[in-house]
């Protein structure tokens, strides 16, 4: 029974690779991009906060599909013409960017008064507290939060299918229409997911737990 | 000129005035210790002195420089830049309650963090530097420990030692000794005492009142804002003129019989 989807097992690894690009583009530019918001929304006047906070609030009140949908019509209507990938890639860079800046902003935030008060006492710059006092305690707070972001954005790569980027789903799909065989092909693709993501979780678990001994 | 000049202070939080207009002078190497009962305004008193907190009112001299504010030549206080008051704290030393060390660093390179990173010295530098505080503070084989791995008396004694490594001219302590456990006070009140020796100029909030007695060149009670009574810890602590602060030292003396027949009153 099996034969059908070793058969298709090289094509279906081809797909993998193409989400497994994806999910790294999407997820490092993703969180490069919302850590400088998250940061930003932490140092910078009321206006840009209130806009940052207003970004944050509607991407995350919006399913992804609907920003991909509006990333795929968008590039074309402002006079743009780029291929579905990329169109896909930059709206769910958005899409996670919003995610990444909430929980980059609220480990910011968790920081103790005490911790800058300490640091100030010194008399530390701006600079040099944020660097030195802030920040690598906000990135020990934030690690296994953006872990768990990074597993949930690498699955919702397989989106981009639906508006007709080739990855792995869309793969899946083709195989099953040609042979018909849908729940091996779909229990392999599960199990292809599974792989790209375990680790990921693994991580998550051991960075958690590093962090309760730490504090 | 004294170290510390304070005028006409005052502070306040919305509506509700927490320094009313205090003015005294601490002198080159002399020790204040500032006694008072809690949310009477010793803690704000410290952090004004260091800018950590603004205020209204008023003038705080470190050593002739004003804090916080440039005083015009008609009188007007200008805000000072935030490097000119980040270079006013490096002389200022404050060791707080909560200890605050970071915990992401351990003992040794929190000591080193002011040398490092206000002062831009040398690593090596820094860490023979941080090596001889924590020596001082005896706590040499807990260089290489983060705080969580260590007791709250040795967490407040990384806490002086990173004050000092800024070599400030004047430190503040504000209750360092409060959130310890009792026998764990002893340790932290034998190094403050070393920096008595050494002539260090210190303002010192405390509840202890017998540390405040041995150590104290000045005694200085604070209640609502006001200072109620100051001078010799003999004179103060011995024949308090102040009924708030005969009440005040009844309570914190341990002599709870006399206190739970007078409640204090409200006003």
């Amino acid at each position: 029974m099996p034969h059908v989807l070793i058969a298709s097992l090289p094509y279906l690894l081809q797909g993998a690779a193409v989400t497994l690009w994806l999910s790294l583009l999407v997820v490092a530019l993703g969180t490069l991009l919302g850590s400088a918001i998250g940061i930003l929304a932490t140092i910078a006047g009321s206006t840009i906060r209130r806009l940052i906070t207003a970004y944050i609030f509607t991407l995350r009140g919006v399913p992804v599909l609907v920003v991909m949908f509006l990333g795929y019509y968008l590039f074309p209507a402002v006079g743009y013409r780029v291929s579905a990938y990329f169109a896909v890639a930059a709206a769910q860079i958005v899409y996670v960017s919003a995610f990444v800046a909430e929980i980059i902003r609220s480990a910011i935030v968790s920081v103790p008064p005490g911790q800058v008060a300490a640091a100030r006492g010194l008399g530390m710059r701006r600079g040099a507290i944020l660097r030195e006092v802030i920040l690598p305690q906000a990135a020990r707070i934030a690690i296994a939060p953006l872990l768990n972001n990074s597993l949930t954005a690498v699955k919702q790569t397989s989106y981009a299918s639906v508006v007709g980027v080739w990855e792995l789903t869309y793969a899946a799909r083709e195989v099953v229409e040609r042979t018909l065989a849908s729940f091996q092909i779909f229990l392999g693709v599960m199990a292809i997911y599974f792989v790209i993501c375990y680790p990921l979780s693994m991580l998550a678990r051991w960075c958690e737990r590093r962090a309760s001994i730490l504090h | 000129m004294a170290m510390v000049e304070v005028r006409g202070l005052r502070k306040s939080y919305g509506s509700l005035e927490v320094l009313k207009r205090l003015s005294f002078d601490v002198a080159r190497g002399d020790v204040v210790v500032v006694l008072g009962p809690s949310g009477s305004g010793k803690s704000t008193l410290l952090r004004c002195i260091n800018f950590l907190d603004e205020f209204e009112e008023g003038e705080i001299r470190i050593d002739g420089e004003t804090v916080g504010y440039r005083i015009g030549a008609d009188g007007r206080r200008a805000p000072r830049s935030e490097a000119e008051n980040a270079k006013l704290r490096e002389r200022v030393g404050i060791v707080f309650q909560s200890f605050n060390l970071f915990p992401h660093r351990t003992a040794l390179q929190n000591v080193m963090m002011g040398p490092l990173h206000v002062r831009n010295m040398p690593k090596t530098a820094a860490c023979e530097l941080a090596q001889d505080l924590l020596a001082k503070v005896g706590l040499s084989e807990k260089a290489n420990q983060y705080p969580s791995m260590l007791s709250g008396g040795q967490q407040q004694r990384v806490a002086i030692a990173r004050a000092l490594a800024m070599q400030p001219k004047v430190m503040l302590f504000d209750e360092v000794t409060s959130a310890l456990d009792p026998e764990l006070v002893g340790e932290v009140l034998a190094v403050i005492r070393q920096l008595v020796e050494e002539g260090m100029t210190m303002v010192i909030v405390t509840h202890e009142i017998q540390f405040a007695r041995d150590v104290g060149d000045r005694i200085m009670f604070i209640d609502h804002g006001s200072i109620v009574e100051q001078g010799a810890p003999g004179e103060v602590l011995t024949r308090p003129s102040s009924d708030r602060l005969k009440l005040f030292l009844r309570r914190y003396q341990g002599d709870y019989s006399k206190s739970y027949q007078t409640l204090p009153s409200i006003e």
